[in-house]
């Protein structure tokens, strides 16, 4: 190799040496290139040290950590094209290092036109003894430099369902080309919703990778919506690239050789951390819609005839997870009849996310006239942007069925009431109001139960017995004239004889008693005032009222039986009979008087 | 004394006379408002009538008129179905009913009554328990009468016609007073109520942890059985059962 160096030194410097040397404005250069930056203790480095404009005294650094193998030589190369001049003049060393560890290489300098210029240091690490020293890099090696696949991802945290997008890129370096390349594993994306867009042609775009300038190309475009919340893994993308990749061969025309491989690369996996989403306010009728959202429920017709139809549209238009949430669902008076909403979707996927208008259409028809209230929609989703829940909500609609028959689905309520009863008193028309007020306090006391209640309930029950009675013993009074006269009697006896009929008994204070309530008696009757009771004035008395002889002869006998009594002994059946006696004479006197 | 009593009545009726006008002062202005189509000055209008201690089937279906025209559906209901408790056969009341009950969400299917238990409602629900009380005292009355007139009449033959017309009196005046026994503890158990909340979850047990059981929506009638702290125990027509907060249902029966 050193050999055919030497060869085309000699070559270049024969060629050049017909040609007038002549400087040119360009800037100065003297720069230092190592071969190798890192090496085997048993390998050989070879150091250049190029330089773009011709100088003096030349020094090479010190090499002391390093044998030197074989150098200086020089190179020059100058050429003209197009009345402009390239030239480079290379001293070059082969160094082999003494042992492991990692030695700087100091400066050179140069002088060049009076100026002295110097190389940067460098430092070179030795390593311990390779298999293949001094080996060229092999294809691979130079396709592991030159090419890379990469896995760009927009956000590494998202809420879940929020989208993100991956952009597989592949850089290629502009030293190798590629040739051709095949996916060998399509990644899948597990826990997401994925989308992939793809495109008919691959543009080369300039870029640049880690600072260097690259050729890429965008192999692959993906929306991901993640399903899960937690780290969630984006498995990787294997592609086989066909490369070719310069040798450090070249060809009888000096153009280099460049060798055919392929190459299986990569892209790493990526980790996301999936962040859920707040429950904190997290409203009840939330149906997982993430982005950003409008809701808009709109009708055909407002007002339409029974058994014609209407279209109802429940639409949400917007940005986020369109096609992964449930539409919120319309609810109409369940005396419409609704059929099943028919779905329809409008939607772009953009590296950005979903984009467009998901809806529900639903077709109503009323059977029966009538207004028919149309509840809001509600419908809420998560901005991720604001991080926060929000709700819209539509406006109610009002459908007037203006002509058709009239329900006879009564309530539950008055489910009994036949139909043909609201047909004929309102023909089918909504009632005006009612005119005549007919008011009636509110506060309306009871009468069931209450004791007043009861009173007026039991009040004739004891009207019967009291009747009864009354009407019995009237009839009694009218019958029996002999009871009659016995009552009187008794009625007598127990006015005047009353006192007598407690002392029975005692000889004494009865006929005392007895004395005094016949005298009582006269003196009621006959209205004596004096006290003064003689027997004959007695019997003279009662015979000019007209009393019967033997009624007096009882009443004087009487009288004389209680003067007797008071001077002889007296039986208690006596004193019985004498009373009785006394109560006939007196009843049988009053008859009389 | 008897002169105080003339006068107190005078004034009474003075005072009643002066409510009664005013009132109808007011629900001619109802009338007039909703016929001018001003819908919510006409409730106003009503509501104040019933403030004033009066009110009548057509103040409340006038108010549940008002309000089906500013298309508020759960007071329309409730408002008809007050209207319908004072004078449960104005076939009116039942046909705007209808209208009020079309434009509520829940179709509830009703349990289906059994015909002897239809026939016992009916024959009860003829007259309300007041009336079948009152009844019960003429019965009795017209019983007693009949019983004295057996006494009373000489003849055998009305006599007997007399015994017979007190036994069945008697037998009619039970009848009624067991219809009206029933009636007023069916009045009192009868708690409807109407649902004025927009969408409310019925749950297993009186607290916000317990189930929920089912949803109903405005305007829907319910049936209160039971109560506990703000919670009422409802039941639907077809008997499903649960507990929700009373701030979402309003009672038909608060006079």
């Amino acid at each position: 190799m050193i050999r055919s160096l030497k060869t085309y030194c000699l070559l270049i410097s024969l060629l050049c040496v017909s040609v007038v040397w002549a400087q040119d404005d360009e800037g100065v250069v003297f720069e230092m290139k190592a071969s190798a930056e890192s090496l085997g203790v048993n390998e050989k480095l070879r150091l250049d040290f190029r330089m773009n404009q011709d100088g003096d005294n030349f020094s090479p650094p010190d090499f002391q950590d390093f044998i030197l193998i074989m150098g200086p030589t020089q190179s020059i190369s100058s050429s003209w094209i197009n009345g402009k001049r390239t030239y480079s003049k290379t001293y070059t060393y082969i160094l082999k290092p003494t042992r492991l560890g990692t030695f700087k290489v100091g400066q050179a300098s140069i002088e060049i036109d009076g100026k002295i210029y110097k190389t940067i240091a460098k430092n070179i690490k030795v390593t311990s003894a390779v298999e293949r020293p001094n080996s060229e890099p092999t294809a691979d090696d130079i396709a592991d430099a030159n090419l890379h696949l990469v896995a760009e991802v927009s956000k590494s945290k998202p809420y879940l369902n929020e989208a993100i997008s991956v952009v597989y890129k592949l850089y290629v370096s502009p030293s190798i080309t590629v040739s051709n390349f095949r996916p060998l594993d399509n990644p899948k994306y597990n826990n997401f919703w994925s989308q992939d867009m793809a495109f008919s042609t691959y543009n080369v775009q300039n870029g640049s990778y880690q600072g260097k300038p690259y050729r890429y190309v965008v192999l692959k475009r993906v929306v991901l919506y993640p399903q899960k919340s937690g780290p969630l893994e984006i498995a990787p993308l294997t592609l086989e690239v066909s490369l070719n990749v310069p040798t450090n061969r070249r060809d009888f025309f000096g153009g280099r050789i460049y060798k055919q491989t392929t190459k299986v690369v990569s892209a790493g996996k990526r980790n996301i951390q999936v962040r859920p989403l707040p429950e904190n306010g997290k409203p009840a009728n939330f149906s997982g819609a993430v982005g950003d959202f409008d809701l808009k429920v709109t009708t055909s017709k407002n007002s339409l005839n029974a058994q014609e139809s209407l279209q109802a549209k429940v639409e949400v238009s917007g940005k986020g997870n369109l096609k992964l949430f449930q539409l919120p669902d319309l609810q109409v008076p369940s005396s419409l009849e609704v059929y099943e909403p028919e779905y329809e979707e409008n939607v772009r996927t953009t590296i950005s996310g979903m984009q467009g208008k998901v809806s529900n259409s639903y077709t109503v028809v009323p059977e029966y006239r009538g207004k028919y209230p149309i509840p809001p929609v509600n419908f809420t989703f998560f901005n991720p942007e604001s991080g926060k829940y929000e709700n819209l909500s539509s406006g109610e609609i009002i459908i007037d069925v203006l002509e058709g028959p009239v329900s006879s689905a009564i309530s539950n309520a008055n489910a009994d009431i036949p139909d043909k009863v609201i047909v004929e008193s309102g023909k089918g028309q909504f009632s005006f109001l009612k005119l005549d007020p007919n008011f009636m306090p509110i506060v309306r006391e009871p009468f069931f139960g209450t004791s007043r209640y009861y009173t007026w309930l039991f009040a004739p029950i004891l009207l019967i017995p009291l009747v009864l009675f009354v009407r019995r013993k009237r009839r009694e009074i009218a019958e029996d004239v002999e009871g009659n006269k016995l009552r009187r009697a008794n009625k007598l006896a127990r006015k005047y004889l009353s006192t007598a009929k407690k002392e029975l008994g005692d000889k004494e204070a009865f006929y005392v008693a007895l004395e005094k309530a016949l005298h009582n008696y006269l003196k009621a009757k006959l209205r004596i005032e004096t006290s003064e009771f003689s027997k004959d004035k007695i019997i003279g008395l009662l015979s000019d009222k007209s009393v019967s002889q033997t009624n007096i002869d009882h009443f004087v006998a009487l009288l004389k039986n209680c003067e007797m009594a008071r001077y002889s002994p007296f039986s208690r059946v006596q004193m019985q009979q004498d009373y009785q006696q006394a109560s006939d004479v007196i009843s049988s006197l009053d008859k009389q008087l | 004394m008897n002169m105080k009593r003339y006068i107190l009545a005078y004034v009474l009726f003075c005072f009643s006379a002066i409510l009664y006008g005013q009132s109808q002062e007011l629900f001619d202005k109802g009338v007039q408002a909703y016929n001018d189509g001003k819908y919510s000055e006409a409730i106003s209008h009503y509501e104040d009538v019933i403030k004033s201690g009066v009110h009548s089937e057509a103040v409340y279906f006038n108010l549940g008129n008002c309000y089906y025209k500013l298309n508020q559906t759960a007071p329309s209901i409730y408002y008809y179905e007050k209207a319908l408790l004072l004078d449960p056969d104005d076939t009116e009341i039942k046909n705007n009913l209808a209208f009020a009950k079309q434009m509520t969400l829940d179709a509830i299917e009703e349990m289906p009554q059994t015909g002897l238990a239809k026939l016992s409602q009916n024959i009860t629900g003829a007259m309300t328990y007041e009336q079948w009380g009152l009844g019960s005292i003429i019965f009795i009355f017209l019983a007693v009468f009949a019983f004295i007139l057996y006494y009373f009449l000489s003849y055998s033959n009305y006599k007997r016609v007399a015994l017979v017309s007190s036994a069945v009196s008697v037998l009619l005046g039970i009848v009624s007073f067991a219809f009206a026994y029933s009636g007023q503890q069916s009045y009192y158990s009868d708690q409807p109520a109407i649902v004025f909340a927009e969408e409310i979850t019925v749950r297993s047990e009186p607290n916000r942890r317990s189930e929920p059981v089912f949803e109903l929506h405005e305007g829907t009638k319910v049936q209160v059985l039971d109560q506990l702290e703000d919670w009422q125990k409802i039941q639907l027509v077809n008997g499903q059962e649960g507990w929700l907060h009373d701030s979402e249902i309003r009672l038909i029966k608060d006079f």
